[in-house]
């Protein structure tokens, strides 16, 4: 299948196109459900942040969303262009972890590989790969 | 995506039955449920999750703050799940340790959590 990019606009109510999608691309990689729902997770959690730091950047550009199957693995990468740090911001030292801290477990855990890169014209863009066959130790 | 919110009285808990996505889109309405409940003096909350089919940090969040707001009155908030694929993410981030989880809303209700 040849790779296909989705560009929604960096609001809520669109993070859910992604999942839907996602879900279809997925299926068609033959991923079975347990990994279907993971990935599903997993950029649904990217996008959530690339909205979050959007709105809250003023930015309305839109976030794309990349899929790229090769034969051993998928790997997804969701670009914004919201200006700033959006992990500059800290908790507040509270036991319980901040929703970001949440998203950023889900992410590590959901994925077999994942980088963030900081881009040159302001925004980021991060990469989650999962692999087609098991991870090996 | 609507989210779909219930909620009846189970002795003296609130419970809320939650039916579909919980995501940045829906999730704020969760959060203003809660906050209405706490605010009308429900402090004694269950969560029925069974009808969830997705639930993501946003959610997450928002019972975290609904934990808090009714923990700031001695109260309690429990959750119903038995789907593997929401019990994951708590698992993942480490709240099965924060919140009660519950097979059923009666279970949720009669215990003394």
């Amino acid at each position: 299948m040849p790779p296909v990019e989705i560009q929604i606009p960096p609001q809520p109510e669109f993070v859910g196109v992604v999942r839907l999608a996602l879900g279809a691309l997925g299926r068609s990689e033959g991923l079975d459900e347990e990994a279907l729902e993971d990935l599903r997770t997993a950029v649904s959690e990217a996008c959530t942040n690339a909205v979050v730091w959007s709105e809250e950047a003023g930015s309305e550009e839109p976030i794309c969303v990349g899929w790229t199957p090769s034969t051993e693995e998928i790997a997804v990468d969701i670009t914004d262009s919201a200006p700033g740090d959006p992990h500059a911001s800290g908790n507040d030292s509270d036991a319980i972890p901040s929703r970001l801290e949440l998203s950023m477990s889900l992410l590590r855990s959901l994925v077999d590989d994942i980088s963030h890169e900081e881009l040159e014209e302001g925004g980021r863009r991060t990469t989650l790969v999962i692999r087609k066959s098991p991870s090996t130790a | 995506m609507e989210l779909g919110l219930d909620v009846r009285q189970v002795d003296d808990h609130s419970v809320v039955d939650v039916k579909g996505e919980i995501d940045v889109y829906t999730a704020p309405k969760l959060r203003e449920k809660l906050i209405e409940l706490v605010s009308e003096g429900s402090y004694d909350v269950v969560v029925n999750l069974e009808g969830v089919d997705f639930l993501d940090s946003t959610g997450l969040g928002v019972l975290v703050g609904a934990l808090k707001r009714v923990k700031a009155h001695d109260g309690s908030l429990s959750l119903v799940c038995t789907q593997d694929k929401i019990l994951k993410i708590f698992k993942i981030t480490g709240l099965t340790k924060v919140f009660p989880i519950h097979d059923s809303v009666d279970e949720a209700t009669s215990s003394s959590e």
